[in-house]
């Protein structure tokens, strides 16, 4: 079965060689090769999950160096993921990389970014989820920089620095193991580490809620997602927010929960806490963004927070043994993994298609979409319905289940359990709220209404590759929706390996928690609604009887003609959001108006506001304001004087001569 | 072998006489007398390296001491003299320091070297004198690049210090296989050339060998 890995494995490589290579017309179908490469890795995907762990290959080098791929059903529900979204991302990039420059370089940056991702999840070593890790880093760098404007290159820094940052704290905790294990295989260590004393394991653990956090973008560690993900080509973001962001997951849950296995209890109501946070603040930046691709990306710090409050439940209850429970927050941690790089890259590729036909990524600037671009309006408007948890669409089955796991809380033993876990479920609750209200504001200010711009105005339907590839996201948001007990099937043997207990539902396609006797059944709602649907079309043709329709046109307020002036502005729509929430926001606004007979006839009023970016100003701020100073005194040695370089080589001279001797 | 040990002494005597060459460039003002303490400098360094030779009888030794005398007895020092003539003004050294005080510091450097390595014969059956001198000179010639301000005094500097060092390798191995010894003499020579060069191009770009201008170059 190892043959088809190396199959889609050899056919990533020739999808990032050829267009290198090849000329410039067809270097576009390229990425045909990364499509069957994502299927042929999702079956061997599929086929981890169902086999015990497969030792795929080792490569000594030297006996220090040694690569090590192994895969075991939590890597195989990873390579699942990346694999459905790397397909329908491969068809969408045929037609959205139509019109870049470089397209070839692109091409094979897309393949090796893809590459590096599975090999982070197949990683058996430390040595191999290092350099996989770094890989996937460093060509996720060039990506977020390739259209070489300068905001990308500051965006690809801010990006850099976070990364390695992270990068630092893992390879510290990879240190801190192999030093009190004597391993660098994981499944070696996984054995050893239960030896090990209390205080190790909790530094082992902060480390990887650091590192892994980074990459995951928690709240404090997300400045790079905001800058990254608009910076980067759309197909990119949809693969850096869907699935390079989840290798973090995929990190803390190998470090956090496999290898280390169950912790106290503090350690899952940390992660409670950070899950709590980040979705609240998240979705609550995520308003205040007039930027589409912003938007999503802080959207993306609130859907990984949901995740955390998943696994975050999970590991509470493990450590109050309630391991049937846990499994079932497990459950709903790794669905809305799925569901997220599903729904969230299909986001992407639409906020992809619009800023590439009308050429702004600012919201205030589009409107009237839904006319000029129905396809496109209609998967976004399935990708917001989702994102937004509602019924039967994938994003609601996973919300219910982690709603489900949070109020499981009151059933652990200990207190501090009891009372965070269901106020982790409140946050969940009204981040649930405000996400509502932040993708009615995308989808009303950017699709509806009437185009604020000659761009918006000019809006073509995107190509029919580029369509594709949303539709089949969106398809897929419907079927995980509806078919909620066939996918947690899929993904059990993972949720079975990290929590030794198994989430076993009805099997009538009935999500049944035999625990509090509750079910869910997405099918039976979307029955129900139809059936209610129509029996009202009906009940308003029988009883309302005739009726004639009038066309006139909308009500001006009297004003002759109604302008794209006049429109509800995405900033307006967010006032009453920003008003309530002062004390996060810190708004600071700024009116000014210039007149030209003071004070009776005004030119122009000009209003502007903005929020303060608290981690930037309070946290980041004053930490690059230090290191800056050190610099600063570090620079008087660096005086440009010949004589004191000089200087310092006889000074180290004499002083090697002096100690040395 | 009463012969091998006199001949020691005299390999002590000559080298001392290296050390001084090399302190006496503390006190020197003048430009012209700089180069005739390298010249000095360099003879004794090439009688030494010929005195092992004929002890020895080894070609290659022979080979060494020509060599040395041809390129940093005669060839370099000569077109060092020509740049200085090219300069016609400003002839004088100006040290940052006072003239007792870099003789002061050189004697520091001196007896450093001298106390931290410890007393004994070497390999090559010299004394340890001779290693101490060697790393003693090329010091010293590190001190005089520190010190002086212009750029033709950096290449004397890095000059003695070139000296030192192939007195150090000479005391320890007797000198590096010919092939080396030959390169690095080459390298040398355009070394010298390309700095003589490039001082007289700044001279006459900028009108002034002084090193301190070129801080303003700093990012």
């Amino acid at each position: 079965m190892t043959s088809i890995l190396y199959l889609g494995i050899m056919l990533f490589f020739v999808g990032a060689v050829i267009p290198l290579i090849s000329v410039r017309k067809t270097k576009n179908y390229a990425y045909i090769l990364p499509t069957t490469g994502a299927v042929t890795l999702a079956i061997f995907g599929a086929y981890l999950l169902f086999t015990p762990p497969v030792n795929i290959s080792s490569i000594s080098i030297t006996p220090v160096l040694e690569f090590v791929f192994r895969g075991d059903a939590i890597s195989g529900f990873f390579i699942f993921v990346i694999s459905i979204l790397t397909f329908s991302v491969s068809i969408y990039s045929i037609g959205y990389t139509k019109s870049l420059a470089n397209k070839g370089v692109m091409g094979f940056l897309f393949s090796i970014f893809i590459l590096s991702m599975y090999a982070v999840v197949l990683s058996g070593n430390i040595i191999t989820f290092l350099i996989s890790w770094e890989t996937m880093s460093v060509v996720s760098y060039f990506l977020v920089t390739f259209d070489r404007e300068e905001k990308s290159a500051r965006a690809g820094l801010i990006y850099a620095v976070m990364t390695h940052v992270g990068t630092a704290f893992i390879i510290a905790l990879f240190l801190i193991l192999y030093k009190y294990t004597g391993y660098t295989d994981f499944s070696d260590i996984k054995t050893a580490v239960k030896d090990l004393p209390d205080a190790i394991k909790t530094v082992v653990f902060v480390f990887a809620v650091i590192g892994f956090g980074t990459k995951a973008g928690i709240i404090p560690l997300h400045t790079w997602l905001p800058e990254a993900h608009p910076a980067a080509p759309s197909n990119i973001s949809a693969l850096m927010s869907g699935v390079m962001i989840k290798t973090g997951i995929y990190g803390i849950l190998r470090i956090a929960v496999d290898v280390l296995g169950i912790g106290p209890e503090w350690w899952g109501i940390a992660i409670l806490v950070i899950g709590a946070v980040s979705s609240v603040l998240g979705i609550l930046y995520a308003l205040m963004e007039h930027d589409i691709k912003r938007l999503l990306a802080y959207c993306s710090v609130e859907n990984i927070g949901i995740i955390l409050l998943g696994i975050g439940a999970s590991m509470v209850l493990a450590s109050n043994g309630l391991y049937k429970l846990s499994a079932i927050a497990m459950t709903a941690g790794l669905y809305h993994t799925l569901n997220h790089a599903i729904f969230k890259g299909l986001l992407f590729l639409g906020a992809g298609s619009v800023v590439h036909s009308t050429h702004t990524k600012n919201m205030e600037d589009m409107g009237g979409l839904i006319k000029l671009m129905p396809y496109t309006a209609i998967f976004f408007l399935i990708g917001s319905i989702s994102i937004c948890a509602l019924p039967f669409f994938n994003g609601f089955v996973s919300e219910w289940l982690t709603y489900q796991s949070l109020l499981f809380g009151f059933k652990s033993v200990s207190v501090t359990a009891k009372v965070v876990a269901p106020m982790g479920g409140a946050a969940l609750a009204f981040t649930g709220a405000l996400a509502i209200a932040c993708f009615v504001k995308v989808f009303g200010i950017s699709f509806l209404g009437m185009p604020r711009s000659d761009h918006a105005e000019s809006a073509k339907e995107s190509s029919p590759s580029m369509i594709a590839g949303m539709a089949i996201l969106a398809l897929l948001c419907l079927v995980f929706g509806i078919f909620p007990d066939s996918t947690i099937k899929l993904f059990s043997p993972a949720v079975l390996s990290l929590t030794g207990a198994e989430y076993m539902s009805s099997g009538k396609n009935i999500l049944y928690i035999s625990e509090i006797a509750s079910g869910l059944s997405p099918l039976a709602i979307l029955v129900a609604m139809l059936a209610i649907f129509f029996a009202a079309v009906v009940l308003i043709r029988v009883v309302g009887g005739k009726r004639k329709i009038t066309y006139g046109d909308s009500w001006d307020c009297g004003i002759p003609s109604l302008t794209p002036r006049m429109q509800y502005t995405a900033t307006a729509f967010t006032k009453p959001i920003r008003i309530i929430f002062k004390k996060i926001y810190r708004p600071r606004q700024d009116v000014k108006i210039s007149y030209t007979l003071k004070p009776l006839l005004v030119k122009s009023i000009k209003y502007s506001s903005e929020i303060t970016p608290f981690f930037d100003r309070y946290f980041y701020k004053p930490v690059a304001n230090f290191i800056h100073s050190i610099a600063g005194k570090v620079k008087y040695l660096q005086s440009g004087a010949l004589h004191l370089y000089l200087g310092y080589i006889l000074a180290t001279l004499i002083l090697l001569l002096v100690f040395m001797s | 072998m009463k012969n091998w040990i006199d001949l020691l002494y005299v390999i002590d005597f000559i080298s001392v006489g290296i050390l001084l060459s090399a302190v006496v460039l503390n006190t020197l003002k003048r430009l012209e007398s700089c180069i005739k303490a390298y010249i000095f400098n360099s003879w004794l360094l090439s009688i030494l390296v010929f005195f092992v030779a004929i002890k020895t009888g080894n070609l290659h030794l022979y080979i060494a001491a020509f060599l040395t005398l041809a390129t940093k007895g005669i060839l370099i020092p000569m077109f060092l003299s020509k740049i200085v003539r090219q300069m016609k003004v400003t002839r004088t050294v100006e040290p940052y320091l006072s003239n007792s005080l870099s003789l002061t510091i050189s004697g520091i450097l001196v007896t450093i070297v001298y106390t931290s390595l410890r007393e004994g014969i070497l390999v090559t059956g010299f004394s340890v004198h001779v290693l101490k001198i060697s790393i003693a000179v090329a010091l010293i010639g590190l001190f005089i690049m520190i010190t002086r301000r212009k750029a033709i005094t950096q290449v004397l500097g890095l000059l003695f210090m070139e000296n030192g060092l192939f007195l150090a390798g000479f005391s320890l191995t007797f000198g590096m296989p010919i092939i080396i010894e030959l390169g690095i003499l080459f390298d040398m020579l355009m070394g010298v050339i390309i700095l003589g060069v490039f001082i007289v191009q700044i001279r006459r770009n900028f009108s002034s060998v002084d090193l301190d201008s070129l801080t303003t170059l700093k990012g």
